[in-house]
């Protein structure tokens, strides 16, 4: 009987089916009390369905679920909540027009007598939870004003006015700083205090191996082994993820720089509308043939924004030079940046880069379908026939030609629009947080690409939020901070301390 | 099982297919089938067909006038009946609805209420229908003669110009037994190019005399708030004015209204055509001066009566309709025009109007002139609201 | 066998309809067959041609713009003013007649196929000046197209009736709110459904050439699908809206030469009013979607065919009075199809139709829809029966669903 008492939650034989997909093959899962359980996997290896499931979203098709020894069934998210169960989405699901402490007691505002809303309670018991999460937060402020890692805490916050007992965090740090990174560490220690049981959904290594207890692996929708994090490593767990071993490839090993491709001078951006853009100051670099220039800096610095100005598809007027093989252009429109030999991918390729509406060969023969025709008209063959080489040189997995772009993985819908642009023939390539959302394998492949690009004689920009990628990928790196650039390091030069400390001098 | 033969077959031979049918089509425009094949293959009574030009109570009254002139010509007993179609206001509507009738089987007859006299295209349909051996005739609102001598044999309804003089006349009289000699006055009508409407208002500007001014003529496209607007718009622009004209049955309650809201009763004469309920009242209250009535109930009865003897071929009944037949205007079965006046007026020899004035339009037999009250009881009698 | 032919047949097979536009055919056919039926002077049995001729020249009319409407759509945008496009055209058309030949015109009289031809080329031109003007609010003034449109709605409309009212109080002896139009080459595009026909197969051609298989089209569908990600691939976004803009005022503005060929006037007060709503209703129908990048030419013409199939069919099944029931049939049908072409595949086996208190409260809303709507058309009597019946069906299946969910449940549970 204690040793039931001792389980939070029990899932059994869990299966659940989506028209076409099979997300979960009998999955098993038991979480200990008190404990930071981590659920490891790739992209569509069905972390998220399980926890869809265990927080209400979803019906199971078959197997049972136990919270407390209890066997219980979830038709809402309501009777998760009721059962102890919540659930911080990777989006946050925050209201952007109410306040904080709105937000806290969103659908169970407490009320008066009268049953008008009784905000002097929501505002009171919204302090009382943010002071233990030790957040410097108003409960009267705007959620749309605050950043990120603030909002979040908020999200924890509901959490804790339900009195969950087991909370699920969903990749909780892709979007947060190192420092609010720390902070939701502490956090959730308070909360394992606190009795809290703790499932921790990432595929972050570093932060797995710290904070967990113990780890589950899912592959493919099935459970492939729970481990104490003290009887496996990193690598272990990356493979059983991927189900093959990753080696630490050594990237630019070979560098042969050429010649300066992109010369950025004294760039300045004074956008109109205040309220969302970033002024950029003064912001100079150079970038030479077969060398990957790494931008680092926080969410905001502006590294978006540089590069938008230079590849024409900025909203605001720049002034400054910009030099693209030693001539100074000024580009009006990204087609004449491509046609001068400068692309970029954009971040966040859902928004901003692929045709949902356009299969996949459409996807990739976007900027290149002048050479698809034949008599006056354009030929599905030849469109094939050109879309076919970076295909397969840069392996992209795809059911079909003519599949839905929709049906392919993060990996490899953003390898399908950097086929796009490389079938222009460009000199220089800027990539604007290339691998976000992507998983382990998909991104190591994508290192590869990188090299192989440089190799061949391309300049490359880069940005990412995450450090030890571009440690590993850039040759040098300029930081970024506040619209300026702070610093530059060369390779050898460049550590992550080094990096945070120019990234967050004001 | 069709499925898979469906897809078997390939692309091109499917367009090839539509574009053969449709080229069938092209070239069976004259194959029309005779008109009595298709009456054996049609069940059920035949349809004489009224098409109004828009939606009004007057076309119910007339649409009363129908029905008791299907019971009195016993049309049950010829397995015929009369239904009233009622139209959009716009000249496509009618169009439309003639297309449709020449593919219909069951159609004996059609009355229309042409919505724009000039329309060759509505008159081409009309003509389509004649032709299939349909009689078609034109009811209250006829097609430009002069223009389209052959379009339709008969028309029923008043002789808008004789009833447009005899508003001019009698509203001549108001006026001058005000003391108002000369001054602008207004007319608000549907549309101006209806025929009907065109007729009434020159026919009311020449009786009217040269001493009083046509400044306006409004319209309103049947839109009743703007008819009211309209009205609104004339007291703004021509403060002066000193009688206003309405030339279709929902103008007059609108002209009453706008003027007893203004509050300018005492500046201008009203003087109005056909007696919708809301006029009727507004008379009784004397926001009206005089109403030229029309008889659309007659109407009604006429039309049926005459499309019977069309559709049986009873030549004594179109002899006797239609005595001038061949002679200008001879066509035309002109349905009783009454003027309505005030009870007060009736026996006051003072009054702007009384029976004597319009003695030989009386003697013509054209005019009836009544009081209120006597109206409203003739209204009674057969259960009418309006006319 | 092969079939030779210079055409490049393989090609065709692009062409070849998905299962949408199979389901509107068998849609279409199943209509005329009931019509066929149900029509008590089985007019389709006995006037197979005329009803054909007649429902050709109307698809044809309502095609015509319906594929600018769909092109236009497909691009992410939307375009309310075809209507009134329509009416302006006309007008224009008319108008120029006047001004070149005026005696002519106003004594019905043919006024010269050298003065139709320019009438004909102003009318376009207009069109294409009305497509310049959306993509200049659009584009440049940042309007939503929704916006943008609705201002055309109305305003192109009043433009109109102004320069009919005020040409002819300069041309003729009298200020009029129409002008008619009896030139015979009006007369014998009225005559021939041929004309309209043809021009509505050929522009549907040229139109699904044009969005299959050129760099325009596929740039219209890219920036239907997303705008952004278009302007970042390198798309000039605005010189593709000129086009589609513009593509669809001139659809409107051929459309309009037809509606005054037809009418044999041009009437600027009513004419169109209201049938942008149809030519989007077609192309919806045809699978169109409102959020851009989706849709089809075989689809659109499908749709067009369809609705003018289905509001004949009401014209000849209810005889009298068909057009007090032909919105409220439209409407349904549309629902209907559009329910169906996106439903398919968004349709979950687990969705219940009736759920919870929303479920509960729709329940007397379409017994009461039932209800009345027979007791409007066959008398109050069968009215409540049919309201009444209609209210038990619902329960029942509310109570059937209810328990087949928890069965469900219970099955899960047991496992």
């Amino acid at each position: 009987m204690n040793k039931q008492a001792e389980v939070a939650v029990a899932m059994r034989g869990i299966t659940k089916q989506f028209p076409g997909v099979v997300a979960l093959d009998d999955v098993t899962l038991q979480v200990r009390r008190g404990e930071v359980h981590a659920i490891c996997g790739e992209n569509g290896a069905g972390k998220s369905t399980l926890m869809k499931i265990l927080s209400g979203v979803h019906q199971p098709d078959a197997g049972e679920l136990e919270i407390a020894g209890q066997s219980v069934q979830f038709h809402s998210t309501r009777d998760a909540e009721n059962a102890g169960v919540a659930i911080i989405h990777q989006e946050l699901e925050l209201v952007e027009e109410l306040t904080v402490a709105a937000n806290v007691f969103l659908g169970r505002e407490p009320r008066t007598r009268f049953g008008f809303l009784n905000d002097a309670i929501a505002k009171r018991k919204a302090q009382e939870l943010l002071g233990l999460l030790d957040a410097s937060i108003s409960p009267e402020e705007m959620t749309s004003g605050l950043r990120v890692g603030d909002q979040q805490l908020v999200e924890i916050a509901k959490a804790l006015s339900l009195q969950a007992s087991i909370i699920v965090m969903d990749e909780p740090t892709s979007a947060l700083t190192d420092a609010e990174t720390e902070r939701l560490e502490r956090t959730i220690a308070t909360l394992r205090l606190q009795g809290c049981t703790i499932l921790y959904i990432s595929h972050k290594m570093d932060e797995v191996f710290r904070l967990a207890d113990r780890i589950t692996i899912l592959r493919d929708g099935r459970h492939v082994c729970t481990v104490n994090k003290t009887e496996t490593t990193a690598s272990e767990v990356t493979g059983w993820m991927v189900g093959r071993e990753i080696s630490e490839h050594r990237f630019r090993s070979q560098q042969t720089v050429g010649k300066c491709l992109l010369e950025v001078k004294d760039l300045c951006v004074a956008s109109q509308d205040s309220s969302q853009s970033v002024q950029l100051h003064n912001v100079s670099f150079r970038v030479h043939a077969g060398e990957v220039l790494g931008i680092a800096g926080l969410m905001g610095a502006g590294r978006t924004e540089v590069l938008e100005a230079i590849f024409g598809a900025s909203n605001s007027q720049w002034q400054g030079t910009i030099s693209l093989g030693g001539q100074a252009v000024s580009f009006a429109h990204p087609s004449d940046a491509c046609k001068a030999g400068l692309v970029m991918v954009p971040e966040d390729r859902k928004r901003l880069g692929i045709f949902l509406n356009l299969n996949v060969t459409e996807n990739i023969s976007i900027c290149s379908l002048f050479h698809a025709i034949r008599n006056g008209l354009l030929s599905k063959k030849a469109e094939e026939g050109i879309v076919a080489k970076p295909m397969n040189q840069i392996g992209i997995k795809t059911p079909s030609l003519t599949a839905s772009i929709s049906e392919l993985s993060g990996g490899n819908q953003q390898k399908c629009i950097i086929s796009r642009w490389l079938l222009t023939k460009p000199h220089v390539l800027l990539l604007d947080d290339p691998t976000r959302g992507i998983d382990v394998g998909a991104k190591a492949e994508l290192y590869e690409l990188i090299d192989t690009l440089c190799q061949s004689g391309l300049a490359v920009v880069l940005t990412s939020s995450e450090l030890p990628e571009l440690l590993t990928l850039s040759d040098r790196i300029i930081v970024m901070a506040e619209g300026r650039v702070t610093a530059e390091f060369s390779r050898d030069e460049a550590n992550e301390k080094k990096i945070m400390t120019a990234a967050t001098l004001a | 099982m069709l499925f898979v033969s469906l897809r078997s077959m390939r692309p091109c031979y499917l367009v090839l297919l539509v574009l053969v049918g449709l080229g069938v089509t092209g070239c069976n425009e004259s194959n029309v089938n005779s008109p009595a094949d298709v009456k054996k293959a049609a069940e059920g009574p035949q349809r004489f067909i009224f098409i109004t030009n828009g939606d009004d109570p007057y076309f119910d009254v007339l649409n009363a006038g129908l029905q008791v002139g299907a019971e009195k010509f016993s049309l049950a007993d010829k397995s015929l009946e009369v239904v009233m179609e009622k139209n959009n206001a716009t000249a496509q509507g009618q169009i439309d609805r003639l297309r449709q009738l020449v593919t219909q089987a069951d159609v004996a007859g059609v009355a229309i209420s042409v919505i724009q006299a000039e329309n060759v295209a509505i008159v081409e349909e009309m003509k389509r229908l004649t032709e299939k051996g349909v009689p078609v005739i034109t009811v209250d609102g006829d097609i430009n003669q002069k223009l389209f001598s052959d379009g339709r044999p008969y028309y029923i309804g008043t002789d808008n110009s004789i009833a447009g003089r005899l508003l001019g006349t009698a509203g001549r009289k108001v006026l001058e037994s005000r003391g108002v000699t000369e001054g602008d006055f207004i007319q608000f009508t549907g549309f101006t190019d209806n025929d009907n409407a065109r007729a009434r208002m020159n026919g009311c500007r020449e009786a009217i005399g040269e001493n009083y001014s046509e400044v306006d003529r409004m319209a309103d496209s049947f839109d009743h708030s703007r008819a009211r607007d309209n009205v609104r718009t004339a007291l703004v622009n021509h403060p002066d004015v000193k009688a206003l004209v309405g030339i279709w049955a929902y103008n007059a309650p609108a002209i009453a209204e706008v003027v007893a809201e203004r509050g300018v009763r005492d500046q201008v004469s009203i003087f109005t055509f056909d007696a919708a309920a809301q006029a009727i009242e507004h008379m009784a209250n004397g926001n009206i001066d005089c109403m030229i009535v029309q008889n659309p109930f007659e109407m009604g009865v006429q039309t049926v009566r005459l499309l019977l003897a069309m559709h049986d071929g009873q030549d004594a009944v179109l002899t006797e309709m239609f005595p001038e037949f061949g002679q200008p205007e001879g066509d035309k079965f002109t349905t009783g025009l009454r003027l309505i006046i005030p009870d007060a007026w009736e026996n006051d020899e003072d009054a702007p109007i009384s029976k004597k004035d319009l003695e030989s339009a009386v003697s013509a037999g054209t005019l009836e002139v009544l009081s209120l009250s006597v109206f409203r009881e003739w209204l009674k009698k057969y259960g009418l609201s309006s006319s | 066998m092969k079939l030779w032919s210079p055409f490049p047949l393989h090609a065709l097979r692009r062409w070849w309809p998905s299962q949408n536009e199979w389901s509107l055919l068998v849609a279409i056919v199943l209509a005329i067959v009931l019509t066929a039926l149900v029509d008590s002077n089985h007019t389709y049995f006995f006037r197979p041609f005329e009803s054909l001729r007649d429902i050709a020249r109307n698809s044809a009319m309502l095609g015509i713009f319906s594929l600018g409407a769909a092109v236009v759509i497909i691009a992410g945008g939307i375009d309310l003013s075809s209507g009134s496009m329509i009416a302006l055209s006309g007008t224009v058309c008319s108008v120029t007649m006047l001004a070149l030949a005026p005696t002519e015109m106003m004594a019905f009289k043919p006024v010269g196929s050298a003065v139709v031809f320019i009438a004909v080329l102003a009318s376009l031109l207009t069109g294409f000046f009305v497509g310049t003007l959306h993509t200049w609010l659009i584009t440049v003034v940042r309007l939503p197209p929704f916006i943008a449109t609705l201002a055309t709605l109305v305003g192109l409309r009043s433009f109109a009736r102004a320069l009919c009212e005020s040409s002819t109080a300069v041309l003729t002896p009298t200020k009029s709110a129409l002008i008619n139009v009896a030139d015979p080459a009006f007369k014998v595009v009225r005559d021939n459904v041929w004309f309209s026909v043809v021009t509505f197969l050929v522009l549907a051609f040229f139109t699904w050439l044009m969005l299959s298989r050129t760099v325009l089209g596929r740039h219209l569908k890219a920036l239907g699908g997303n705008e952004q990600a278009a302007r970042l691939a390198g798309i000039h976004t605005e010189n593709v809206k000129w086009f589609a803009y513009c593509f669809g005022a001139m659809t409107a503005a051929l459309a309009g030469l037809f509606y005054i060929a037809n009418e044999s006037v041009a009437a600027p007060v009513n004419q169109g009013r209201g049938h942008e709503l149809n030519a989007i209703a077609a192309a919806v129908v045809g699978g169109c979607s409102l959020s851009g990048g989706v849709g089809t030419v075989q689809g659109t013409v499908l749709g067009a065919f369809f609705l003018r199939v289905v509001i004949d069919a009401v014209s000849k099944i209810i005889k009298t009075g068909a057009d007090v029931y032909e919105g409220l049939i439209v409407g349904v049908v549309v629902v209907l199809a559009v329910t169906f072409a996106q439903g398919v595949n968004g349709l979950r086996h687990d969705r219940r139709i009736l759920p919870g208190s929303l479920g509960l409260c729709t329940i007397p809303v379409l017994a009461l829809l039932a209800g009345s709507l027979a007791s409007m058309t066959t008398g109050a009597a069968s009215g409540v029966a049919a309201g009444f019946t209609a209210f038990i069906a619902l329960v029942a299946l509310r109570i059937w669903e209810n328990r087949s969910h928890d069965k469900k449940a219970q099955v899960s549970n047991s496992q």
